[in-house]
């Protein structure tokens, strides 16, 4: 499945520049349908959460969620205007933009909780395993859900903050569902999770021994909504709506993070009885700038772009 | 699945009929994977013993979800499988009768038949974005090649005596592909059916499962990254049930279409 999620964006890089924008629709009652495509994560509560306390039929949007099993199928669905907005983390984003990808942030979606030790994602080994720190991950295995993306360059991240040699770490691409297993039968050394597999594999004994989102930087955005220049160029009114409504719904969702559990239960299947457990990611007002110059730097340092893109452009 | 007990123990045994063997190995299929995470063979926590699963589905079943999944998973099979049916026997009956279109097409679909429909997506989701119109094209892709490639054998195995005949007594085109090609044809577009039925399941799943349109396997996939191990199975579950279904349904649809057909009229009445 990696491999496709890969062909497909190599495909989507070459082909997709010139499809134009569809026209959102209104219909009978005057709502502007609006299509966004996101992958059924915790990340993505806030706009499940917003739908349902109306903010975005407030701005006369009507939302239709389209639910994507990755980054890679949602870029190519914003780029040609089958959706008009999408939600990716911003190592893709970067990487999609030093390639020229025609795409505008429109409102952040979630972000590191910026505590150490208590984030929503991280690193885990097992209890009696001989690493201690972050430091002690080089020239261990570590298992990433995407090769070349933003969790292996922050945990690289987090290895040079324990004062380790990042350079020795080996990574393999493991989807989040299938490493906890892995890591209990001693394929790798430890595996970088987000929630709920984090919160299940505290559970199972394991030790976290990294918050490679907290080690990366301050106040760490990691993903956010976007939309394609055309559609930002052609619906000027429609982003704007779209961003106030996000807007809100970030506020709601963290304000009341026992609604934004509860929601969980409505497009996951996450187990209500793990709910309680679960660290939420921090849903932050807006992007924040420097946390997003440190990931294009991280990439450029990694190999994963050869020169930093506008951070200034990508964003609003 | 089936079992051909030619009751080999002579008079005194009769052998168990073969619905009654197949509920056997079905039977032996449930304690295995019941007991195997009971014993500690594998762990709990990844392969739930199979009554987790089934409390999981029946947990499942109790959702509206569930049912809108399904409905949508099997629409779209059904619709791919009608379409690549259709295309397959009118584009086989006609390059069949054609020879030189034959001779000029044979390499081209040598060349497109196998390539694996999953190498489609990054098409698939750039003509259709994620919906089921994705899923669709994988769909009918896979499933077209297995009737086109029947029926062409289907065609080239035409009695040449026969054929003879109905050119000695100058049927019309479409008399002799009514007369002759078809009825020669048929059966072996009913196995391409019945394999496209199969392969048009399979791909129907995937699609939803990689792309994420609606249905069973985009639920699959939610629950995989919702750690829901239990109702990832049960989903399975379902999946494997509608595969036995769609073979069921093939094989019958087999019979009563080829009835006059001696690979049928030798089979025993099951």
């Amino acid at each position: 499945m990696k491999r496709i999620s890969a062909a497909l964006a190599a495909f989507s890089l070459l082909a997709l520049t010139a499809c134009g924008g569809e026209t959102a629709t209104k219909d009978a009652s005057g709502e502007t349908t609006v299509k966004v495509s996101v992958i059924p994560i915790v990340d993505v509560a806030p706009i499940y959460l917003g739908d349902k306390q109306g903010f975005f039929k407030e701005q006369g949007l009507k939302l239709e969620l389209v639910s994507a099993q990755g980054g890679a199928a949602i870029v190519p669905a914003v780029v040609s205007g089958q959706v008009e907005f999408g939600f990716s983390n911003f190592t893709s984003l970067l990487i999609a933009k030093s390639k020229n990808l025609p795409l505008k942030v429109v409102a952040p979606g979630a972000g590191s909780t910026g505590a150490q030790g208590k984030d929503f994602g991280g690193v885990l080994v097992k209890a009696d395993s001989p690493v201690k720190t972050a430091k002690d991950l080089a020239g261990k295995s570590v298992a990433v859900n995407t090769l070349n993306n933003i969790n292996d360059t922050t945990v690289r991240a987090s290895i040079k903050a324990a004062g380790g040699d990042a350079s020795g770490v080996k990574f393999t691409e493991l989807a989040f569902p299938d490493m906890l297993a892995a890591l209990d039968k001693g394929d790798v050394d430890a595996v970088q999770v987000v929630e709920p597999f984090l919160a299940t594999g505290l559970k199972a004994g394991n030790r976290l021994v990294a918050s490679n989102y907290v080690d990366t930087a301050p106040n760490l955005t990691i993903a956010g909504y976007f939309t394609s220049e055309q559609t930002a160029e052609a619906q000027p009114e429609l982003v704007t709506k779209f961003t106030a409504a996000m807007q809100k719904s970030l506020k709601y969702a963290a304000d009341n993070p026992d609604a934004v559990r509860q929601i969980l239960l409505t497009y996951t299947k996450i187990d209500a009885a793990l709910l309680p457990d679960l660290t939420l990611p921090n849903f932050p007002a807006e992007v924040n700038k420097d946390s997003l110059d440190t990931l294009a730097a991280l990439a450029v340092q990694d190999g994963l772009i050869e020169t930093a893109p506008d951070t200034a452009g990508l964003l609003p | 699945m089936t079992a051909d007990a030619p009751g080999r123990g002579g008079r005194r045994h009769r052998p168990l009929p073969a619905w009654a063997l197949g509920a056997l190995g079905l039977a032996g299929l449930v304690a295995t994977v019941e007991a195997a995470p009971r014993i500690g063979l594998v762990d709990e926590r990844y392969l739930p013993p199979f009554s987790a699963m089934a409390a999981a589905l029946a947990e499942q079943t109790g959702q509206r979800e569930f049912w809108v999944s399904l409905t949508e998973t099997l629409r779209g099979w059904a619709l791919g499988l009608v379409l690549a049916t259709l295309a397959g026997v009118a584009l086989g009956l006609l390059v069949g009768a054609l020879p030189p279109l034959r001779a000029a097409l044979t390499s081209t679909i040598e060349f497109l038949r196998p390539i694996p429909s999953v190498a489609l997506i990054p098409l698939a989701v750039l003509l259709f974005g994620t919906d089921m119109r994705s899923t669709l094209l994988l769909v009918v892709y896979a499933s077209f090649w297995q009737v086109l490639v029947q029926v062409l054998y289907g065609v080239r195995d035409v009695d040449p005596v026969a054929r003879e005949t109905a050119r000695s007594f100058r049927f019309r085109q479409f008399t002799r592909i009514r007369t002759v090609l078809w009825p020669t044809a048929l059966p072996y577009a009913m196995t391409g059916f019945r394999l496209g039925a199969a392969v048009a399941l399979i791909l129907e799943i995937t699609g939803e499962l990689v792309i994420g349109s609606p249905g069973l396997g985009a639920q699959i996939a939610v629950a995989q990254t919702s750690g829901a191990v239990a109702a990832m199975y049960a989903l399975v579950i379902v999946v494997g049930l509608i595969g036995v279904a769609v073979n069921a349904a093939a094989r019958a649809a087999e019979r009563r279409v080829l009835r006059w057909h001696p690979s049928v009229r030798g089979e025993a009445v099951a």
